[in-house]
C-alpha cells in the first residue's frame, strides 16, 4: 500500500515539475527555430538572436524593465527593514493598525490600485513615467519585502545587539556588525522577490508607466494583437540562461560556506 | 534607543529616495511648449509604426521620437483621461476617436499645417466616425473578417460558418466584445453599426447559442491554430498576424463575409495640452508621404490608408493578400464600426450573458 502510494506520488511530482519547465524548454528549443511560425519547425538557427539584437523596442522595454526593478527592488528591501525596525518598537494596537496598512495591498486588487494611484497622479500634475511607475511598484513589492524581513527581524535575539552595544559599539555599529549580517540572507531573498514581482508586473505597469517608460510585458502584451515574433523566444531564453546564472551563482556561495564551515570545524 | 537611532537613518534615505521620485515627477515634462521642440512622445498599437519610419524620421529632422505602445484603445484613453501622460501624438481606432472627442482628449486638426491629405483614399477621407478629418488623420486600416482551413472548410463565405453545429469544437471568436457583436448582429440580419435594443438582444441570443459549440474566444494566436489544422475556422482581424499566416499556409484563407463584415482604421490625432505639436504636425506630413507610408506595409505588415503608397510599396504580393488589403468590392460592403455611445449598456449586459452562459 505504502508502495503504491509512494509511486503515485513520486510521478505526481514528476507530472508537476513537467508542467512548469516544459513551457520553458519548448520557449529555448523555439528560439532555434528557423521559422516565422511557431508552430512550425523549419531547422535549426540562430537567426532571431541577431534579430533581437536589432529590435530597439524590445530592448528598450528590457531596459526600463530591469532598471525599474532595480530600484523598486531596493526600496521595498530598504522600506521593509525600515518597516520591521520600526514596528519592532510599537506597542500590540500600534503593530496590529500598522501591518493592516503595510499588507493592505496584498488583499486590494491590484487593479484598484493602479486606478487610484493614476487618478493620484493625475491630481499631482506628476508627468507619468519612470518614477511613478517606480512609485507603481513599490507599492506592490513592499508588502512581499516587508514580509520576509519582518519575519526573519522578529527572529533576532535581541541581547546581540545589546552585547555588542556593551562591548562598546554605538546604536548604528551595533545595527551595522551585528544585525545586518544576520538579515543578509532575508535582505537578498526579499530583495530577489521583489525584484521579480516588479520585473514581471503588468497591471500596475499599464497604469503608472508614461513616455518612455513602456515595460518588457507591457511591450510584449501591446504585441499580442499583431501577433508574437520569434524574437521574443530568443529574449525568454536570455532571461532563462540569466536567471540560471543567478540561483547556480548563490547555490555556489552557499555550497562555498558550507565547505569553509565544515573545514573550520 | 539602539531601534531609533538607526532607523531614523534608514528613514532618512528611504523618505529622501522617495521624494525625489515624486519631485522629478512633478511639475511638467522638460519638452517645449507649443512646439519647436526637438522631442515627440508617439502613443502606438505595437508595430503599426514600424522602427524603420521612426528612425528615417529622427534622421530627417532631428527631432527625437519616443515612441510607446498600447494593447487596447481603452489603456489608451485613460492614460489621457489622467492629464499626466505627456503624449504629442496618439494612435486611436475609428470608435475610438469619437470617444476621444466626447470627452474632449484630443484636439481638431489644423488643416493648414497638413500637407498631403489628398493621399488619403476616398473611403478614408470624411468618414462617419470624423467627418470632415476633423480630429484624426487615417494612417493604417483593416477588416474584420474570419479566415478559415480549407482542408476543413472546402468553401465559406458567409459569418453562418462560424455558427455551423458541423464545426463543432474547431471555430474561435475573436474575444472582444464588439468585435463579436459584428458577426452576432450581421448573422441575425443587422447592421454593424446598429444601436437598436432589439437587434442587441438578438444578436446575443445568438451569440449565446453559438458559444455552445466554439472552441473558444481568442484574439492572439488564432491564425496559428488555423494553420495547423486545431482550428477550422476563426473569426480573425485582418493585419500583420493573420496576413503572414495566409501566406505561408494556402490552406488558410482570409474572407470579409458576405455580410458585410467591418472596417477599421487606426489614426493619428493630438491630444488636449500636447506640448510638442509641431513636431507632431511634422510626423503626420512625414506620414503622409507616399514612401513612407508604403513602409507600413512593407515593415509593419498593415494597409496603408495612403492612396498614393500603393505604387510604392515593395512587396507586392501583400498588395494582393486579402489579410492585408482587402478586395475593393467586399470592402465596399463594410461598414466602419463606430462607438454604440448610450447603447455600450446593452452590449456589455448582452456580452455578460454570452460569457457566462
Amino acid at each position: 500500500m505504502k508502495h503504491t502510494l509512494d509511486t503515485v506520488t513520486a510521478w505526481l511530482a514528476r507530472g508537476v515539475i513537467a508542467f512548469l519547465y516544459i513551457p520553458i524548454v519548448v520557449v529555448v528549443v523555439l528560439s532555434f527555430n528557423d521559422s516565422e511560425v511557431t508552430y512550425k519547425w523549419a531547422g535549426f538557427s540562430t537567426r532571431w538572436y541577431g534579430e533581437l539584437s536589432r529590435n530597439t523596442e524590445l530592448l528598450a522595454a528590457l531596459r526600463v524593465s530591469a532598471e525599474t526593478a532595480l530600484i523598486s527592488a531596493t526600496l521595498a528591501t530598504l522600506c521593509g527593514l525600515l518597516a520591521a525596525m520600526g514596528m519592532a518598537r510599537l506597542r500590540s494596537r500600534g503593530k496590529a493598525v500598522f501591518s493592516g496598512g503595510l499588507f493592505l495591498p496584498l488583499i486590494v486588487p491590484e487593479i484598484v490600485l493602479g486606478v487610484a494611484l493614476l487618478s493620484v497622479f493625475g491630481a499631482m500634475s506628476a508627468d507619468l513615467g519612470t518614477q511613478t511607475l517606480v512609485l507603481g511598484h513599490l507599492v506592490v513589492t513592499l508588502p512581499y519585502a516587508a514580509l520576509i524581513v519582518l519575519g526573519a527581524y522578529n527572529a533576532l535575539d535581541p541581547a546581540l545587539e545589546e552585547a555588542a552595544t556593551d562591548l562598546g559599539c554605538n546604536a548604528w555599529q551595533a545595527f551595522r556588525r551585528v544585525t545586518l549580517p544576520l538579515l543578509r540572507q532575508p535582505l537578498l531573498a526579499a530583495w530577489l522577490l521583489s525584484f521579480t514581482i516588479s520585473f514581471g508586473n503588468i497591471v500596475m505597469s499599464t497604469f503608472t508607466n508614461g513616455v518612455g517608460s513602456t515595460t518588457l510585458p507591457l511591450r510584449v502584451y501591446s504585441m499580442l494583437k499583431g501577433g508574437l515574433t520569434p524574437e521574443i523566444n530568443a529574449l525568454g531564453t536570455i532571461l532563462v540562461l540569466f536567471t540560471l546564472l543567478i540561483i547556480l551563482g548563490v547555490g555556489l556561495r552557499q555550497m562555498r560556506r558550507v565547505l569553509l564551515g565544515a573545514g573550520r570545524s | 534607543m539602539r531601534v531609533r537611532s538607526v532607523s531614523r537613518g534608514v528613514l532618512t534615505v528611504a523618505v529622501a529616495t522617495v521624494t525625489a521620485l515624486v519631485a522629478t515627477g512633478c511639475g511638467g515634462s522638460e519638452s517645449s511648449s507649443g512646439g519647436g521642440g526637438k522631442k515627440l512622445n508617439v502613443y502606438a498599437w505595437a508595430g503599426e509604426i514600424p522602427d524603420t519610419v521612426v528612425k528615417k524620421f529622427e534622421q530627417e529632422t532631428g527631432i527625437d521620437v519616443t515612441l510607446d505602445t498600447f494593447d487596447s484603445n481603452e489603456t489608451m484613453t485613460a492614460k489621457l483621461s489622467s492629464g499626466s501622460a505627456g503624449y504629442d501624438l496618439v494612435e486611436p481606432s475609428q470608435y475610438s476617436v469619437q470617444q476621444l472627442v466626447g470627452q474632449k482628449l484630443i484636439q481638431p486638426l489644423d488643416h493648414s499645417r497638413i500637407k498631403g491629405l489628398d493621399n488619403i483614399a476616398d473611403k478614408f477621407r470624411d468618414p462617419s466616425y470624423d467627418p470632415g478629418n476633423k480630429y484624426s488623420v487615417p494612417w493604417i486600416w483593416g477588416t474584420t473578417g474570419f479566415a478559415y482551413n480549407k482542408k476543413c472548410i472546402p468553401s465559406a463565405t458567409s459569418w453562418k460558418t462560424l455558427f455551423d453545429e458541423k464545426h463543432k469544437g474547431k471555430v474561435y471568436m475573436l474575444d472582444n466584445m464588439l468585435a463579436a457583436y459584428i458577426a452576432g448582429l450581421q448573422v441575425t440580419g443587422s447592421r454593424a453599426t446598429s444601436t437598436d435594443e432589439g437587434e442587441i438582444k438578438d444578436a446575443t441570443e445568438a451569440l449565446t447559442d453559438q458559444k455552445k459549440m466554439l472552441a473558444g474566444y481568442n484574439s492572439t494566436n488564432y491564425p496559428q491554430l488555423l494553420s495547423s489544422g486545431q482550428a477550422c475556422a476563426a473569426q480573425a482581424w485582418s493585419g500583420t498576424a493573420m496576413a503572414k499566416v495566409v501566406a505561408a499556409n494556402p490552406d488558410v484563407e482570409y474572407v470579409l463575409p458576405e455580410e458585410g463584415g467591418s472596417l477599421w482604421t487606426d489614426g493619428l490625432a493630438i491630444p488636449q495640452g500636447a506640448k510638442n505639436t509641431d513636431a507632431a504636425y511634422q510626423f503626420i506630413n512625414f506620414l503622409l508621404r507616399p514612401e513612407i507610408a508604403a513602409m507600413a506595409t512593407d515593415d509593419g505588415g498593415s494597409a496603408s490608408a495612403n492612396a498614393k503608397a500603393r505604387e510604392f510599396v515593395k512587396d507586392k504580393k501583400a498588395l494582393e493578400n486579402p489579410a492585408v488589403y482587402a478586395p475593393d468590392a467586399a470592402v465596399a460592403k463594410a461598414d466602419f464600426l463606430l462607438d454604440p455611445g448610450a447603447a455600450m449598456k446593452h452590449f456589455q449586459q448582452g456580452w455578460t450573458k454570452v460569457k457566462a452562459s
